[in-house]
């Protein structure tokens, strides 16, 4: 009787699958893993300090720069339902940047939010309200005219960052797979202040404007929103967002605005030439690789820009006309020429883990000229330490051949507090 | 003849026992374990992961989450926001099936991702929120076997192969063991379309939250790399209400975890 009994101990025994002796180690690993306890904090901020050396077109002088800046934002809940949110940086950089101060404050955001109910939200004060599923060029970011004051990279997410709000009331109301937000945005001040304290309410608030944003769920893939935006002396204009996926590791995404409007060159010089309709493009691919490669391919089209033809006749024509229209042109973060291609990689945990590699390149495709950047990034457990290098070129009087500096690199170390 | 009667009775009624308790099916034992991973209302968590590498802790990522169930698909969807490391803390992510959003509080951008695009090391998007396997996997019984539990005690265990039902999901086949006593999952092996074992997993530290034993600890191996270890530690469970309006990618800004 126990010999049948033992025998099926023994069938048992051997049909029971132990864990491999890898697994073990893992659990034994596994076993030792610290208690970690992390509560969400109402703040967060960072020390970034920055040097490098750019080198001058005209004449090949290399000048050497310093950044030191501190960024804080806060989002502090007052009570059921009321939250508070301020998001403030501070630059100083040696030497100081064009003619403003050494030291910039940017006011980015300051309001205040009340969710009425689950559904129902409503918020005052200077807020970022962004739009926009393109990388490199948003034409549905109908608020970035002017939001600009500090400029510390040319990476599109610094710049989108690193900016102003307006001062707006916006009311949203969402239901199941959609929602509709209205904002409207007052003309408080007339003209840009570059004292390195303001609010500087007069470079986003200078005129009245509204915005009403819409969304809704068509399927699990698609979720289209429509925007239509109206300022001051100017027509509405509509807006479109869609994205969708392409397969397991693509997303195809397209950002349209259009409208009667003046063109940029009116709008520069200030002529007194009509609307006319205008549509503004960005449309590519997001594809990520098995080994955590991001790669973005985008065509970008402003059609409100000068055409190929008068863009090439500026470019040799009257130096003060030029500038005017360029400086306008980055004061809207608009494209100057009608078309441009933008490809992006990012290649997360590269080569080594911790270490991400960016790159970044522009082409102004009515001259040919481009911006290429390269990033570096290693993260250690509350810092980055990371290495940019930046080249812009192209003829003489193209978009970034143009650009006073020919090239440069920067060391930025960013430590979280 | 009246001990034969007595049989005859003994039989049919064990016979009929037999009938009335059937033994569940595959797909039933899956859902079952699904029942004993994720509670049946609305609710949030804190998941803290901690990754090793050849044995030294190299990333460690906390998010609270909270996750409800589509009254059309069964499907959980979450809210996720980062509550660590410090240069991620307050970014969230949507989790809807494949709709997949990520939000930077920053340079306020919704960012769509693809399901290839991972936001943790080893942690696949899908891997770190909650999912109903019996709603995208066919199940099929392989046996039952003991099968060593992460706690390395030996278990019973149904072994389930499980194929999935529509190419949207993040493994091609499974192959999972349930403790047959009380449908715990135990252990989890996930392959690829090829055949190639991209990671095991192991259920484990079972204890009582939001009314059920349920698995507070989660050990990823990968298949390829076995020095390449995530444990994922659950805690801070809570019944949350999440109204249907705030998963979309329009509420992410909004969402701030209690």
């Amino acid at each position: 009787m126990r010999l049948p009994m033992l025998m099926l101990l023994a069938i048992a025994a051997g049909v029971a699958q132990p864990a491999l002796a890898d697994d073990l180690d893992a659990l034994m690993l596994a076993d030792t893993a610290p208690e970690i306890v992390k509560t969400s904090r109402d703040w967060q901020g960072y020390m970034e300090a920055a040097f490098g050396e750019s080198v001058a077109r005209a004449d090949g002088v290399a000048t050497a720069n310093q950044r030191l800046s501190f960024d804080l934002q806060l989002d502090k809940s007052l009570a059921p339902g009321w939250r508070a949110v301020l998001a403030d940086r501070w630059d100083v950089t040696w030497p100081a940047q064009g003619s403003e101060a050494s030291g910039i404050n940017t006011l980015k955001e300051a309001y205040l939010s009340w969710q009425v109910q689950d559904e129902r939200l409503l918020d005052l004060g200077r807020i970022n309200a962004r739009y926009g599923v393109a990388t490199g060029y948003n034409p549905t970011d109908f608020l970035r005219t002017g939001a600009l004051r500090s400029l510390v990279s040319v990476d599109p997410g610094s710049l989108k960052k690193n900016r102003m709000g307006s001062v707006m009331l916006r009311g949203q109301t969402l239901w199941s797979g959609g929602s509709l937000t209205a904002l409207y945005s007052p003309k408080l001040e007339d003209q840009p202040n570059t004292a390195a304290f303001s609010a500087d309410l007069g470079a986003t608030n200078n005129q009245s404007r509204w915005l009403l944003a819409a969304s809704q769920q068509w399927t699990d893939k698609l979720s289209p929103q429509w925007l239509l935006f109206g300022e001051a002396g100017q027509s509405a204009q509509l807006g479109f967002n869609l994205t969708t996926l392409a397969g397991e590791a693509g997303v195809a995404f397209l950002e349209w605005s259009g409208g009667p409007s003046r063109s940029l060159w009116s709008q520069a010089m200030n002529t007194a030439e009509g609307e006319a309709f205008h549509n503004r493009l960005a449309t590519g691919l997001s594809y990520t690789t098995a080994n955590k490669l991001t790669l973005t391919l985008e065509v970008d089209y402003n059609g409100a820009a000068l055409d190929d033809a008068a863009w090439t006749a500026l470019a040799h024509g009257p130096a003060l006309a030029y500038r005017q229209y360029r400086n306008w042109a980055q004061y809207a973060q608009d494209m100057p020429a009608q078309q441009a291609t933008f490809v992006y990689a990012a290649w997360q945990d590269a080569l080594v883990n911790h270490l991400d590699l960016n790159a970044m390149l522009r082409v102004n495709r009515a001259d040919q000229s481009r911006l290429t950047w390269l990033e570096a990034r290693y993260h250690f457990s509350r810092s980055d330490l990371a290495l940019q290098w930046q080249v812009n070129s192209g003829s003489p009087g193209s978009e970034y051949g143009t650009d006073p500096q020919q090239r440069a690199w920067q060391a930025v170390l960013r430590c979280y507090f | 003849m009246r001990r034969l009667i007595l049989q005859t009775l003994l039989l049919c009624a064990t016979l009929c026992a037999g009938v009335s308790h059937a033994a569940p099916s595959a797909q039933e034992i899956l859902a079952a374990s699904d029942a004993v991973r994720n509670p049946d209302f609305s609710f949030g968590l804190t998941n803290t992961l901690i990754e090793y590498r050849n044995g030294k802790q190299t990333d460690t990522s906390t998010l609270a989450i909270y996750s409800k169930a589509d009254p059309n698909s069964s499907q959980f969807r979450s809210l996720v926001r980062f509550v660590a490391p410090a240069r991620d803390a307050n970014k969230l992510m949507l989790y809807s099936g494949k709709d997949l959003w990520f939000y930077d509080p920053a340079n306020k951008a919704s960012i769509r991702l693809s399901p290839q695009q991972r936001l943790l090391g080893q942690a696949s998007n899908g891997d770190v929120v909650t999912v109903n396997l019996a709603k995208d996997y066919q199940a099929t019984q392989a046996g039952e076997e003991d099968m060593q539990d992460g706690e390395r005690q030996l278990r019973h265990c149904y072994k389930l192969t499980l194929a999935a039902l529509t190419p949207d999901v993040n493994y091609h086949h499974i192959e999972m063991w349930i403790d047959t006593s009380n449908k715990h999952p135990i252990k989890a092996r996930f392959f690829s379309e090829s055949g190639k074992l991209l990671k095991t997993a192991y259920f484990r530290h079972y204890q009582k939250q939001l009314g059920a034993e349920r698995p507070t600890e989660t050990v990823i191996i990968d298949g390829l790399d076995p020095n390449w270890v995530t444990v994922m530690r659950f805690s801070d469970w809570a019944k949350r209400e999440v109204p249907d309006a705030w998963l979309q990618r329009d509420y992410l800004p909004r969402f701030k975890p209690e």
